[in-house]
């Protein structure tokens, strides 16, 4: 596997009781620096909330979120040192997922936003069977 | 070596205190049973990603819809308990993961302690929780002794939802930011307390010296399920208590 083929702070790789070849063992100095960096962007999410950015505010907030994700997917939960078709199935969720997301903000995008949509009117209402009608001067 | 269903590949014990496992009948070898419950479990987790996604989508959505809504709603929550919340959960994943590695190199001791940590973590986490949610209560904002009440058709109002300070006057649909909240941080909470769960599990295995450097999947795999729930804790944090 993929396991020997980096090489930074990965002492464990002698070690004879490893042998099954799909085994890759982190650093535990590694693991910390990575604890650290969360750590740090925590407090950076917090602090980038207290700054009003305007409309970017939230691009922000989940782009920082996003390099978390990712530091956590990638070596505490090792997918940096996993098979090619685990990384095709797990990060093909958030493809997926992206398409959710644009398809479901693309219809709100292109609705209609104006007090109608507002007002609570039940469907077998006078007013709406009369919507429904084709006005009289059509024909 | 096992086609024929009479003999079991053997994963020997690497010392007294561990015992040998052996691989499920219906694989081969060692290699096919973790590679192929390694993708399993991938597999499921990428529904678990879609799972929170849609709830996500519903969040952006109503975000986008009602701004004030959900601002003035985040600001009844106190974002320094959920910071701290955070980093519970993001120590506890660490030591999650320095668990795993310390099963990977049949570190007994060292397993069961680090695993300890990661359940103490989630009884902090959820400890946190509950007086959050027994603040929302006292406030009216989710009042859970009438979660499951109907729709309340001659006063036009949520049952759960009273706001007794009001607190959410003048915005559209005050009861939407609440709703979403408690629909994200439960199902996330349940994730918390079956994660619990599955690593004392792994903790009773790892004492009877069932997992080591020649076999720890469940244990790999439990820390897989545990950063998961660390990591959809990451965008619930930003979104629900400091709202863009």
């Amino acid at each position: 596997m993929s396991a020997h083929s980096h090489s930074q702070g990965h002492a464990d790789h002698g070690n004879p009781a490893l042998q099954m070849g799909h085994h890759h063992v982190s650093s535990a100095k590694m693991f910390f620096n990575v604890l650290v960096a969360l750590l740090i962007l925590t407090g950076i999410t917090v602090a980038a909330s207290r700054v009003d950015f305007g409309g970017a505010n939230m691009l922000i907030a989940m782009g920082i979120a996003s390099i978390k994700a990712s530091l956590v997917i990638a070596f505490f939960m090792h997918l940096k040192w996993d098979t090619a078709i685990n990384k095709i199935v797990f990060l093909c969720s958030f493809l997926f997922l992206s398409l959710l997301f644009i398809f479901t903000l693309a219809d709100h995008a292109t609705r209609r936003w104006d007090n109608e949509m507002h007002t609570v009117r039940t469907p077998v209402s006078n007013e709406f069977v009369y919507r429904q009608q084709p006005h009289p001067e059509n024909h | 070596m096992s086609h024929d269903g009479h003999h079991s590949v053997v994963i020997p014990a690497p010392g007294p205190e561990f015992v040998p496992h052996t691989v499920a009948h219906h694989f081969d070898t060692p290699v096919q049973e973790f590679q192929s419950m390694k993708l399993g479990f991938w597999l499921f987790l990428a529904t678990e990603i879609l799972l929170f996604g849609g709830l996500f989508a519903a969040y952006f959505y109503f975000h986008e819809s009602y701004p004030e809504t959900f601002r003035l709603g985040g600001h009844q929550l106190d974002w320094k308990l959920g910071a701290l919340n955070t980093s519970v959960l993001l120590l506890s994943s660490w030591t999650m993961a320095m668990g795993v590695r310390s099963s990977q190199t049949s570190q007994k001791q060292k397993t069961l302690f680090f695993c300890g940590l990661t359940v103490l973590g989630a009884v902090i986490f959820m400890v946190i929780k509950f007086f959050e949610y027994r603040a929302k209560n006292e406030h009216g904002l989710i009042v859970f002794s009438e979660l499951f009440h109907p729709y309340d058709l001659t006063t036009n109002s949520l049952p759960w939802f009273k706001d007794y300070d009001g607190v959410m006057a003048g915005v559209p649909h005050p009861h939407l930011f609440f709703a979403i909240y408690l629909t994200m941080t439960a199902i996330h909470g349940l994730h918390v307390v079956i994660g619990a769960g599955l690593i004392l599990w792994i903790m009773k295995g790892t004492a009877k010296g069932r997992f080591h450097a020649g076999y720890y999947l469940p244990v790999d795999l439990v820390g897989l399920y545990w950063h998961l729930v660390d990591l959809i804790w990451i965008f619930l944090f930003p979104l629900l208590y400091l709202v863009p």
